[in-house]
């Protein structure tokens, strides 16, 4: 226990000055909160830095024409990544028609897109070009897990697209 | 008529036993965790909705710092065979003290001809931004001869690929480094990333539900 005995001493000559005697007993309720403060602290931090993993498979490179994935024209939404925040997107075949958003946005063209479209044909084309980050690559694939798309492949841009990502950059600026 | 005397106990509750409980319970959890080895290269992941703890077995991380630069990880238990496995087909000879430096030693953070020097330091004297990294370009594929050793020295069994990017990294370099992969015949990779909440209202929300309301099964197709 916290507490001492204090023997109660009255043998005490005159003139002797009483001392105020203190309790020595200690309240220990803002340690005893400091205590669990630090163990939820300690908790929260332990389970948080559990890193997780998200499962990517890569197709086999082919050389042959015939093993390639055919994508039907009507189906197919091409996402480029480009820098700074920038996402191109087109539909089917033509990169003329090529429209400028952002990773906020590009969640409601994606979703657009796949209520518009038979399951079976949709396909997102995803082309991350040369000065896209990492994670800009992982937010698109991230994208396609919370829109729940089946079918999606990563692919390099052609350099007609990517003349033509640069083409738009340089129009709005973007260095 | 006497009246029953109620008693009036002491409203202070002796707290001394409740304070023992909380810190001999934080003694115990700070004794309990693993720490995180002082990380030589900072990586900051970025965040996915992804809930797939990584695996902690059997793994190969390549990891990309943020200057784009490759470093190669392990699982402990696999690095003495690797390395046999580097010498067998590299043509290259590692002395008993060199083996049990590289076992030793936190990442391979170095070209292969520098390695016996890079396992004798200290992890003190490491510092992420003064390595030069491993050489992914096409001429000098050294991630693939690791990646093609690790590979190898498993024999078939399961090992479990981990790319662990900084989210500043350039796609360019994983691009490199997925190729290296491809080389080696290996298709399936688990992305390093933080856990973030899935968004409210979207499909994968969705059908999370309903796998709750299934009770834990997925859907069938």
């Amino acid at each position: 226990m916290a507490e001492m005995e204090v023997k109660e001493s009255s043998k005490k000559g005159p003139g002797v000055k009483k001392s105020k005697k203190h309790s020595t007993r200690v309240d220990l309720t803002p340690m005893v909160d400091l205590g669990f403060l630090l163990i939820t602290f300690f908790i929260f931090t332990t389970t948080v830095s559990q890193p997780t993993a998200m499962n990517l498979n890569m197709p086999k490179d082919t050389k042959d024409q015939q093993d390639l994935t055919k994508v039907k024209e009507s189906g197919s939404l091409t996402l480029l990544l480009g820098k700074q925040n920038v996402v191109y997107y087109y539909y089917g075949n033509d990169p003329s028609t090529m429209k400028t958003t952002n990773y906020k946005d590009v969640r409601d063209i994606i979703l657009k897109k796949k209520k518009s479209t038979p399951a079976a044909d949709l396909f997102i084309i995803i082309k991350p070009d040369k000065d896209a980050t990492y994670k800009d690559a992982v937010d698109i694939l991230d994208e396609m897990d919370i829109n729940d798309i089946p079918r999606y492949a990563m692919v390099d841009p052609t350099p007609d697209e990517y003349s033509k990502i640069q083409q738009t950059e340089q129009a709005n600026g973007i260095k | 008529m006497g009246r029953a005397k109620i008693k009036r106990g002491s409203t202070t509750v002796d707290m001394t036993p409740m304070c023992d409980v909380a810190f001999l319970l934080l003694t115990f959890f700070i004794l309990a965790a693993k720490f995180k080895p002082p990380a030589a290269i900072k990586v900051v992941t970025p965040l996915s909705v992804s809930n797939k703890v990584a695996p902690q077995k059997d793994f190969l991380m390549v990891t990309i710092s943020k200057d784009n630069k490759v470093f190669l990880d392990m699982d402990p238990a696999l690095k003495g065979d690797v390395l046999d496995e580097l010498a067998k087909e590299r043509n290259l000879s590692f002395s008993a003290q060199d083996k049990q430096n590289f076992i030793n030693a936190q990442f391979v953070g170095v070209p292969i001809s520098q390695l016996k020097q890079f396992d004798e330091l200290k992890p003190e004297q490491i510092k992420g931004t003064d390595l030069p990294g491993i050489p992914v370009d096409s001429t000098n594929d050294e991630l693939q001869a690791w990646i093609s050793a690790a590979v190898n020295a498993q024999m078939g069994q399961r090992l479990n690929f981990l790319i662990k990017g900084d989210a500043t990294s350039k796609y360019s370099t994983f691009s490199q480094v997925i190729d290296a992969f491809k080389k080696n015949d290996q298709y399936k990779y688990d992305l390093v990333t933080t856990s973030e909440q899935v968004p409210e209202g979207s499909e994968l929300y969705k059908k999370n539900i309903e796998e709750q309301l299934n009770g834990g099964k997925k859907p069938t197709e």
